[in-house]
């Protein structure tokens, strides 16, 4: 399987860069925006397969920024990163067409293991 | 929704003080993560024998960062705790600027969330009042959540305090676009907080067009 692309979008540089740094550690191509407008950009110059995005990013709000990510590359898995008590928004982030959800503070095991699913799901669909 | 009698201000005021618990009980969300991310890095680093002597600056970095994120959850909890005890009676002796220092402290992820920064301009040697601090800041809160959810992002808050004559003032002056369409009135009536307001002796005014006075007694009456 090809090494997979991703893109970690969260407003917490530090949580963002040692996250990004424990994922490079185990063999994935990561990119990081701490908004928005940056992750739109990053999405044309780093084409990521996967994007890990928090559902409460400054400048433009999670679904709508999933919404766009769709509109540009439906085939981009998105996994949602999320605290507890926003139940709204996974509805409306599931009918949108989230991936999977992930909870904050994130477990790296299980967030590999969402990841590797969704680059298969992506390799099958292309 | 009318307002009119205490059980609708007593559940006004549960919805404030839910408010407050889902923004700290979010924001130390994130401050656990940074934490977690930052003590799981410093592992990876060391089981996948990923060290050498040279990296020793980027794990002081990294303990720094948790150091400072430990700091910060303690001060949230602090303000917390500081908050819930603003509840113990109904009337106390109190120093308004430490009141809004807590909210502030508390409403921060709010006004993250788009970009808002709220300043603080304190007298500082502020004499303490007399009167209900839960019931004042419950009033602050629906005014600076308001302003809040009607600025458009990257805009300023300011938070003024001064003393006069018995009195003392705060200030909530905003800076920066209102959001055109939104409903700009607090979810509590304008009417409800005045007399909530003038129960304690004070008064409030709607400055300029957006700017909110509200005057307090130094001794409710």
């Amino acid at each position: 399987m090809p090494q997979t692309k991703l893109l970690l979008v969260d407003d917490e540089v530090e949580f963002a860069s040692a996250l990004a740094e424990r994922l490079q550690l185990r063999g994935y191509d990561v990119k990081t925006a701490n908004n928005a407008l940056e992750a739109l950009a990053l999405i044309h110059t780093h084409l990521p397969d996967v994007i890990i995005l928090d559902l409460k990013i400054p400048g433009m709000d999670g679904i709508e920024t999933l919404k766009t990510i769709k509109k540009i590359d439906s085939t981009i898995e998105v996994i949602m990163l999320t605290g507890h008590g926003d139940v709204q928004s996974v509805a409306e982030g599931m009918k949108s067409g989230v991936f999977e959800y992930i909870m904050k503070p994130v477990d790296i095991g299980e967030l590999t293991v969402k990841i590797d699913n969704a680059m298969k799901k992506r390799t099958k669909e292309q | 929704m009318k307002h009119e009698n205490g059980e609708d201000l007593r559940l006004l005021q549960l919805q404030f003080i839910g408010k407050i618990l889902a923004g700290f009980t979010h924001e130390i969300k994130n401050y656990l993560a940074i934490i977690k991310e930052s003590n799981g890095l410093i592992e990876d680093l060391i089981s996948l024998g990923k060290t050498s002597q040279g990296d020793s600056e980027q794990y002081l970095e990294i303990t720094r960062s948790i150091e400072e994120y430990i700091e910060k959850t303690n001060n949230l909890f602090r303000y917390l705790n500081r908050f819930a005890h603003r509840m113990d009676s109904q009337l106390a002796t109190f120093n308004l600027n430490e009141t809004l220092e807590e909210l502030i402290a508390l409403v921060t992820r709010f006004a993250n969330q788009k970009k808002i920064s709220i300043g603080k301009d304190f007298q500082e040697d502020i004499p303490p009042i007399y009167s209900n601090p839960s019931l004042v800041q419950f009033v602050a809160f629906s005014f600076l959540h308001e302003k809040i959810k009607n600025l458009d992002n990257n805009s300023k808050i300011t938070i003024q305090t001064a003393a006069a004559e018995n009195t003392v003032k705060l200030r909530i002056i905003p800076e920066g676009n209102f959001l055109k369409g939104n409903d700009d009135s607090p979810s509590i009536t304008y009417e409800k907080l005045e007399k909530i307001i003038k129960q304690l002796g004070g008064n409030i005014v709607q400055e300029k067009e957006k700017e909110t006075l509200i005057t307090l007694a130094m001794n409710s009456p």
